[in-house]
């Protein structure tokens, strides 16, 4: 077999299931304690570091009466809407975006490649000092934005980080900022590996620019979007940097997110147990997300 | 940097204060041990030399091995935290974030210093002793469980020459409170008729971000004769209608100033490091900061160092004199240490006055010290060529103080950590709020929150 | 316009087709311009908190928080100071760095050898109930890295980890390893089994099939992969920040954060020392851009 015919890609899928049904349950003696030692490093990994400290994390935050002093909070309810409406907008905006993104840099020419160069820089520089940028670039009164829209415009623009909704408009503007290029990429790759052959069809046919793209390379990229939707939620709502450094969760702990929140009780305040709360609180919506995803690394056909 | 020469210097202190006679009778136990100790970086590099050298010499004279790790001042927090959680404690760290010395003798996690507290007992100020003496609610009584070593307070810090520009001296300022402080509307108002758009009077950090904020809001609180909210048993006075009205008075001044325009719109989310930046770029003219850290940054520009007027507080509007509300820093001994005896003793070393001083000299003077014998003793302190650490030291330890509230009941430390007061400001300039039920709101929580921390004797 | 020949024919056709060349022209125009302006929109949106970081790394202490938006006075020497570890935040810059690639190398190596190990035995060689390890690594994510912070500092003491980096790379090859199986699973959806049978048959162990013929052909997902894993590893904070405590054994990204911690930090130094701490990234990325994609694309679309 040469390697040119080994990334086949489109090759129908039915042959490999009964190929599949002869491979399963007949691991011989020596492929059988090979299949296990190659799983062995990662359960080990995954007992030592994952399991323990998610039974611990999970005692702290046992206690029921934790649960009744978070959601009389008045704080934990905004920071509840807050990540709710980070969610939304931070991820759908940031794989729809990615998704438009994918396209425009499939275009050839060194501009592009240029570009898409330069387009990455945001998620390879490190986190904290970007953001720090940013938080000193929306400051109403020294902020480059600010200064630029007066020199530039004379117009003197809004104090960015003083009031609720525009703070959290910029976390969310900074968060997309940060890891449009990442999830860009993820899609162009999955872009790029669509067929020649198909798209070349597609052309032949008379669909091309927009009803290409709806009627051939989403229904391709589909499946791939809506696992990457899932991963990325989980992801923001881990999220604690962004919150942190651009808005440090203000003004008045009104920008919080859950992740910063819990931050803040377990160390400003000195509760640990009530952080972890604040982070189990999460559950209901991270459970089914992750069940999702599992469902659909199982079933997907995904012709990458 | 001449970082040699200086050492050698500092060195040679450390040696002879240690050299001292009064050395030798706290270095009892020769059992050679070793004692884990978490230190907070200093503020300068000079500080972090200083403990090295301070502890080389005292293992040195002791015998026993000190295993110190110096971490940066956040992380510290977090360390802590995790490190008490967990039951994995070191031996000796230090009360980062301030309150903690509350909090943890509360819990009951602290081990007893009074025998290390009593060998400098009379050096002590009674603030710092104060200080030190916490509630145990699981033993239901008072204790001496941290070892105060140096006092920090907030002087007010000015702009000379913007003053002078605005058409003042120095000298016009005028003495009482809210005068004091009008006064700097005043020279915003003239600075901004002379094209200066971007200045503002005053520095209030109404943000709900980290304690500057709480110091403020307590100043001013103290100012206006609030300063019985908590007394020294640990109750709560709300019911007090002086206290009441100071606290209504403490909430409306900043709040009204900033709804005003006298502070810049952005305080209202300051974080820890905005004030100074807004400070040094010269776009507020005073700021009421804590420590003289303000000035020590620009020591090495002496036109801004000659620039910045650095003055302890104004008399209260009835023109007496306002007590200080200090902070200390504290050694702690977690419960659970595997070596107390030899922290013990390292602490007892540290806080003989002549070793003492050599540290918080390092320091430039940042913090000054809890030993009114020191500032005498040592011209450094009180030389007049430096009017910055006159000023300072004549405010946070040789004038009237007091100690921080929630050393008479932690429930303070929680109303601080939640920035009640702050999200009162907040309430006022934001959405309209008028300042009598800003406090309401406040007092209402207040109150919640010291339900959870009854004190149970006297 | 129609043509006229020489013999006084028209040539009817030639009208449709110019017009359709037409505006296909003007299409294409149109397309190239609204390219150019959505290219320098995202440029701008990418390039200014960059170049704000930039700025303030070029300008000297005083001037950070003013008017202008260029700076006035540009200096390199924050830079200077970094590179020699002038200043005593930054004492250890270069040890600390070596921590970081340490860091950063240990878990991309580890990611890559445990993830495609464990997707090959569950994907390829199919190992009874695989999916269990496939979606027990998923359960990773349900309670996102930074809430398992206080857990695992205990668990790393308990381990005898304290301030060591090991805990740091235990702590991020957890949380980078499922992503990777994820990926490596995807991917080698397009590698076909027979390739593994038939080499099987001809007497191939396991382990001569992985590497043989199993990573080379997972090369661009191995690249992927990596990229991201060291990204993660490098730019990672708040674990390296709870787990590390000791100048000598902190990390860059740590030793950033102590600028924010005091009152009156240089931030021309702090944002020069994060700018020449992000180009090994950087350059790694662009290194391996191209194998990256130049793997998809065998038999595939030219980009």
């Amino acid at each position: 077999m040469n390697s040119a015919s080994v990334i086949e890609l489109g090759r129908p899928v039915a042959p490999r299931r009964t190929l599949l049904r002869y491979w399963q349950g007949t691991l011989r003696g020596s492929e059988f304690t090979w299949a296990i030692a190659f799983v062995i490093p990662y359960i080990a990994v995954f007992f030592a570091f994952v399991v323990y400290p998610v039974i611990y994390g999970g005692w702290m935050g046992s206690t029921p009466r934790l649960y009744g002093e978070l959601f009389s909070d008045p704080i934990y309810q905004e920071t509840v809407v807050n990540t709710l409406l980070f969610l939304a907008f931070g991820v759908n905006v940031k794989l729809f975006l990615a998704l438009l993104m994918s396209g425009f840099f499939m275009h050839p020419g060194w501009p592009t490649k240029v570009l898409l160069m330069i387009f990455v820089l945001p998620w390879a520089v490190p986190a904290l000092p970007t953001f720090i940028s940013i938080h000193w670039m929306l400051n109403g009164e020294w902020g480059l934005v600010n200064n630029a829209l007066y020199t530039l415009l004379g117009v003197e623009g809004p104090s960015w980080l003083n009031t609720r909704w525009l703070a959290l408009g910029a976390a969310i503007c900074s968060h997309v900022w940060k890891w449009l290029p990442f999830w860009t990429v993820i899609l162009l790759a999955g872009r790029m590996s669509i067929p020649h052959e198909i798209m070349d069809a597609a052309k032949v046919d008379g669909a091309t620019g927009l009803r290409r793209f709806i009627y051939v390379t989403f229904p391709l990229l589909a499946n791939l979007y809506l696992v990457l939707t899932l991963l990325a939620t989980i992801f923001l709502l881990g999220d604690f940097n962004t919150v942190t450094f651009v808005t440090g969760g203000g003004p008045a702990n009104s920008t919080h997110v859950l992740a910063t929140l819990g931050i803040r009780d377990a160390y400003d305040m000195g509760h640990p147990e009530l952080g972890m709360a604040a982070v189990l609180s999460a559950l209901p919506l991270m459970i089914p997300l992750v069940i999702i995803l599992m469902r659909k690394l199982r079933t997907t056909e995904v012709q990458l | 940097m001449g970082n040699l020469s200086r050492r050698g210097i500092l060195r040679a202190s450390v040696q002879l204060a240690a050299a001292g006679a009064l050395a030798r009778p706290y270095i009892a136990n020769a059992a050679a041990t070793t004692a884990t100790v978490w230190w907070i970086q200093g503020f300068v590099q000079e500080e972090d030399v200083a403990f090295r050298e301070i502890v080389a010499e005292y293992q040195k004279v002791s015998g026993n091995t000190i295993d110190y790790s110096i971490i940066p001042y956040a992380p510290m927090r977090q360390k802590i935290v995790s490190a008490v959680t967990s039951g994995l404690v070191p031996d000796l760290f230090q009360n980062s974030p301030t309150e903690l010395i509350a909090l943890y003798a509360w819990d009951d996690r602290l081990v007893d210093v009074a025998d290390v507290i009593d060998t400098q007992r009379t050096e002590y100020t009674e603030t710092a002793l104060l200080s030190a003496f916490c509630y145990n609610s699981v033993q239901k009584r008072r204790g001496y469980y941290g070892v105060p070593y140096t006092t920090a307070a907030l002087p007010n810090h000015i702009w000379r020459p913007l003053v002078e520009k605005a058409g003042y001296k120095m000298e016009d300022i005028p003495k009482t409170w809210d005068a004091y402080y009008d006064f700097f509307k005043d020279v915003q108002r003239k600075l901004r008729a002379q094209g200066e758009r971007k200045v503002y009077g005053l520095g209030f950090q109404v943000t709900t971000n980290g304690n500057d904020p709480n110091n403020t809001f307590n100043y001013f609180l103290i100012a206006y004769g609030g300063q019985d909210i908590v007394t020294k048993d640990g109750k709560l006075h709300l019911d007090d209608p002086k206290v009441r009205q100071a606290a209504i008075k403490a909430l409306a001044y900043p709040a009204t100033a900033y709804k005003e325009g006298f502070v810049p719109p952005g305080a209202i989310n300051w974080n820890d490091a905005d004030d100074n930046n807004a400070f040094h770029s010269k776009q507020i003219v005073m700021d009421l900061d804590g420590t003289i850290s303000t000035e020590v940054a620009v020591i090495h520009n002496e036109q801004d160092y000659k620039d910045i007027v650095t003055m302890g507080l104004p008399l209260s509007n009835e023109g007496k004199p306002v007590p200080t509300q200090v902070a200390n820093a504290f050694g702690l001994i977690p419960k659970g240490a595997k070596n107390v005896a030899v922290a013990k003793e390292f602490l007892k070393f540290f806080i003989q006055p002549s070793v003492n001083n050599v540290y918080l000299k390092a320091g430039l003077g940042r913090n000054v010290p809890c030993m009114p014998s020191i500032a005498k003793n040592d011209p450094w302190w009180l030389d007049p060529a430096d009017p910055h650490r006159v000023a300072y030291v004549t405010q946070g330890l040789l004038g009237p103080t007091v100690p921080s509230l929630w050393t008479f009941n932690p429930a303070y430390a929680q109303v601080q950590n939640e920035h009640v007061w702050s999200t009162g400001w907040t309430d006022i300039m934001t959405k309209g709020v008028a300042p009598e039920v800003a406090a309401e709101n406040c007092f209402k929580r207040i109150e919640e929150i010291f339900a959870k921390y009854p004190i149970v004797q006297s | 316009m129609s043509v006229t020949t020489a013999d006084g024919m028209v040539l009817a056709p030639a009208r449709p087709f110019a017009r359709m060349r037409r505006a296909a022209m003007v299409r294409r125009y149109l397309a190239t311009t609204a390219r150019v302006l959505f290219s320098v929109v995202l440029l701008i949106w990418t390039i200014t908190p960059i170049y704000n970081m930039v700025m303030v790394s070029l300008e000297p202490a005083g001037d950070v928080f003013s008017e202008h938006i260029w700076p006035l006075k540009p200096t390199a020497v924050s830079f200077w100071i970094v590179l020699t570890q002038g200043y005593w935040y930054l004492e250890f810059f270069w040890h600390q760095f070596g921590n970081s690639l340490y860091i950063a190398l240990m878990v991309t190596l580890l990611t890559l050898a445990i993830g495609s190990m464990t997707s090959f035995s569950v994907g390829r060689m199919r190992i009874r109930n695989g999916w269990l390890v496939t979606n027990a690594a998923l359960l990773t994510y349900v309670i996102p890295a930074s809430f398992l912070a206080i857990p695992f500092y205990l668990i790393m003491n308990s381990y005898g980890l304290h301030d060591n980096p090991w805990s740091v790379i235990a702590a991020l090859v957890t949380f980078a390893t499922p992503y990777a199986i994820f990926i490596f699973q995807e991917y080698a959806r397009s590698i076909p089994i027979e390739l593994d049978e038939s080499a099987r048959i001809d007497g191939a162990s396991p382990l001569q099939i992985y590497f043989k013929i199993y990573l080379p052909l997972m090369a661009p997902a191995l690249v992927a992969v990596g990229t991201y894993a060291l990204l993660l590893a490098w730019n990672e904070y708040l674990y390296q920040f709870l787990l590390l405590s000791s100048k000598k054994s902190m990390t860059v990204p740590v030793a950033l954060a102590q600028f924010t911690n005091s009152d009156q930090a240089p931030w021309n130094y702090m944002m020069a020392t994060a700018i020449i701490y992000a180009l090994p990234p950087i350059a790694t990325y662009y290194a391996f851009r191209g194998r990256m994609s130049s793997g998809l694309t065998i038999g595939g679309v030219k980009g």
